[in-house]
C-alpha cells in the first residue's frame, strides 16, 4: 500500500489504525521495521538483539486477523523492549556483561500485556549498563548514538529505547525509569515518554536498579501513542506486590478535551534556575503556549526542593550495591568503569545516610501533595541541557563551569522518582544546533489522564513531535 | 554544622573492609572523590531531616501490603 518510509513515518496510532481496517498489513510493518533496523543501526547501537522471528509472529497476526480475531489495540505493531525486560528464552542482558547469555524461563509482565494487546517485538533495545547511568555509553555492547547529531549522547538509561523511536525504527518502545530514564532520553532525542506514579505498572520480570523507585512505560512519537500504549500496560499485578489495586483509566478519552482552566504550578526559584538559555526559552514558551489553550499559570514554593539530588543519589546508589553485591566481589572486572564505580561507592554510604535520604522522600512528597490543593500539575525543563558529545562524562550548563554528569542530568527528574508520582516527558523546542528539548509534565498519583490530556493539547497546535532526525 | 573531612583512598580502605569489600589501590582512588562528593551533601542532608521539626516522618520506604493501596488514590 506504501513505500518503507511512508509507513515508518506513521505514527503508532496510525499505523493500529490502518492494520485495522486492513489497509495495511502487520507483516508490511515488521519489514519495515527490520528493513529501518539493518539500514541505520550499525550506526546508532540502539539494539542488543534484533528479532528476524518477528515476520513469522506477524504472518500469524494477519492470519488472526483474517479469521476475524482482533488481539488489541496494538495488533500488529513492531514494538522494541529495554534489554533489562524479560522474555522467556531470549537473551535479556540489561547491558550487561554479567547477564550477557542469561535466558529468562518467564516473560515481564508488561511483556506478556504488550503481546496480549497485540504487539508484536522486533528486538531487545541497548542501555546503560543495567540502567545506573544516564549516557547508555555502553562499554559491551556499543555506545548508542544520537540519531540528531551521531556525536553526540541518546542521554539514558533508556538511551536505545529513545534513538529507536526516534530514528522510525519502531512505532513505539518501553524503557524503565528509576532517577530520569525514561523522560532523560526522550527530551534528548525529541520523542514522548512516560514514568508511570510508582505502582501503576508492574516491575515483574525487569531486572532492578532501585526498587522503591523504579517504574517502567512507554516511549513513543505522539502523546496520543504514548496513552494507547499505556492502556495495555497499566494494571495491578499480582505477581508485584508494590503495584496499586487502583482502577485504570481510559486514557484516550480524554485527549481532546484540551486544557482550559487547568492549574499549572511553578516553582520560579528551582525550575528556571541552573539551566541552558535555550532549554529555559523552549520550556517558557510553551507555559505561554499552555496560558494561549487556557491554562493559568500558577507560582508555587517548594520549600524542601533543594537536597533533591542528593537524596535521589543516596537511594539510587545503595539499591543497585544491595542487588549487585555478590556480583561485584566474584565478577568486578566485568561491570564497565563507571556502573562498578558507582556500585562501590553505594557501598560506603550509611544506613542512616540512606534511611534519611528516604525520610526527605516523604517530606518533599507530602509537600507536592500539598501543592496539588493550588495546581493539577507542574511544568519544568526534562533536563538542564541539551545533548552532550559522545564520551562525555562533565557537562557545562552556565558560566563555562564544569559539572558532573550525573548529578547535572538528574536536576529535574528526580523530583518525580522520589515522589512517586507520574511524569510525562513531550518535546517543546530545539536549541541552536537543531538538538531536542524536553519538558516534563508532572502530575497527581494515578492521574497519568491529566498528564496525556495536557500534552496532547500542546502537540495539537504545536509541531516538534513531527519533526524527524536526519539520519 | 556538620563538619566535611575529605574522603581519602584510607579512608575507603577502611570503609571497605567494613563492608568486607577488598579494593585494590587503584581502585580506592578512583572511588575517593566520588565518594567525598556525595558523602558532603549526604551528611547536610542528614543534618537537616535530624532536626526536630521532621522527628515524627517515616521513611518513604515500608513494606507493601496488597490490597491496601485504594486509600492512596487522590483523583
Amino acid at each position: 500500500m506504501s513505500t518503507t518510509s511512508e509507513l515508518l513515518e506513521l505514527s503508532l496510532t496510525q499505523a493500529a489504525a490502518l492494520v485495522k481496517s486492513r489497509q495495511v498489513s502487520p507483516v508490511e510493518l515488521v519489514d519495515a521495521s527490520l528493513a529501518r533496523i539493518a539500514e541505520i543501526d550499525g550506526d546508532l547501537h540502539a539494539y542488543i538483539s534484533v528479532y528476524t522471528q518477528a515476520r513469522e509472529v506477524a504472518k500469524a497476526a494477519e492470519i488472526m486477523q483474517a479469521a476475524g480475531h482482533d488481539l488489541g489495540p496494538l495488533h500488529g505493531i513492531p514494538i522494541a523492549l529495554k534489554d533489562n525486560i524479560a522474555l522467556k528464552g531470549l537473551r535479556t542482558t540489561a547491558g550487561s556483561k554479567v547477564l550477557s547469555d542469561w535466558l529468562p524461563d518467564h516473560d515481564a509482565t508488561i511483556a506478556s500485556r504488550l503481546r496480549a494487546s497485540g504487539a508484536i517485538f522486533v528486538g531487545k533495545l541497548n542501555m546503560h549498563e543495567f540502567a545506573w547511568g544516564g549516557t547508555s555509553d555502553n562499554p559491551h555492547y556499543g555506545a548508542v548514538k544520537n540519531p540528531w547529531d551521531t556525536s553526540r549522547f541518546p542521554a539514558g538509561s533508556s538511551g536505545g529505547s529513545g534513538v529507536a523511536v526516534a530514528a522510525r525504527t519502531c512505532w513505539g518502545a518501553i524503557g524503565t525509569d528509576t532517577g530520569g530514564s525514561i523522560r532523560l532520553p526522550s527530551a534528548i532525542n525529541g520523542i514522548v515518554g512516560i514514568r508511570p506514579t510508582y505502582g501503576r505498572v508492574s516491575n515483574h520480570g525487569i531486572i532492578p536498579l532501585a526498587w522503591s523507585m523504579d517504574t517502567a512505560g512507554p516511549m513513543t512519537r505522539t502523546v496520543e501513542d504514548c496513552a494507547l500504549m499505556f492502556g495495555t500496560m497499566a494494571g495491578h499485578d499480582a505477581k508485584d506486590p508494590t503495584t496499586a489495586k487502583v482502577p485504570v483509566s481510559d486514557y484516550m478519552a480524554g485527549l481532546r478535551h484540551g486544557v482550559k482552566g487547568l492549574r499549572i504550578g511553578v516553582v520560579p526559584g528551582y525550575f528556571f534556575h541552573h539551566l541552558q538559555a535555550p532549554v529555559e526559552k523552549a520550556v517558557r514558551q510553551a507555559l505561554s503556549t499552555f496560558e494561549q489553550l487556557g491554562a493559568q499559570l500558577v507560582e508555587v514554593d517548594i520549600h524542601n526542593i533543594h537536597g533533591n539530588i542528593s537524596a535521589q543519589l543516596t537511594i539510587e546508589s545503595c539499591e543497585p550495591s544491595t542487588y549487585h553485591q555478590r556480583w561485584l566481589r566474584e565478577r568486578p572486572l566485568d561491570y564497565g568503569e563507571d556502573v562498578r564505580t558507582l556500585l562501590e561507592v553505594g557501598e560506603m554510604l550509611l544506613a542512616t545516610h540512606y534511611l534519611q535520604a528516604q525520610r526527605y522522600r516523604s517530606l518533599l512528597r507530602q509537600e507536592f501533595m500539598d501543592a496539588f490543593a493550588k495546581v493539577d500539575v507542574f511544568i519544568c525543563p526534562t533536563l538542564p541541557f541539551t545533548a552532550t558529545p559522545l564520551g562525555d562524562m562533565k557537562v557545562v550548563i552556565e558560566n563555562g563551569i564544569e559539572e558532573d554528569m550525573l548529578s547535572a542530568i538528574m536536576q529535574y527528574t528526580g523530583v518525580p522518582s522520589l515522589t512517586g508520582l507520574p511524569s510525562l516527558a513531550v518535546p517543546c523546542g530545539f536549541d541552536q544546533d537543531g538538538l531536542p528539548v524536553g519538558m516534563q509534565i508532572i502530575g497527581k498519583p494515578f492521574d497519568e489522564a491529566t498528564l496525556f490530556r495536557a500534552g496532547a493539547a500542546f502537540q495539537s497546535c504545536t509541531d516538534f513531535h513531527h519533526k524527524a532526525p536526519p539520519i | 554544622m556538620s563538619t566535611h573531612t575529605p574522603v581519602t583512598p584510607e579512608l575507603v580502605a577502611q570503609l571497605g573492609h567494613y563492608a568486607a569489600l577488598p579494593l585494590s589501590k587503584e581502585r580506592l582512588a578512583v572511588v575517593a572523590p566520588l565518594l567525598d562528593a556525595w558523602l558532603k551533601d549526604a551528611n547536610q542532608l542528614s543534618e537537616k531531616m535530624a532536626c526536630a521539626d521532621y522527628q515524627a516522618l517515616v521513611p518513604a520506604t515500608v513494606f507493601a501490603h496488597p490490597g491496601n493501596h485504594e486509600g492512596e488514590v487522590t483523583l
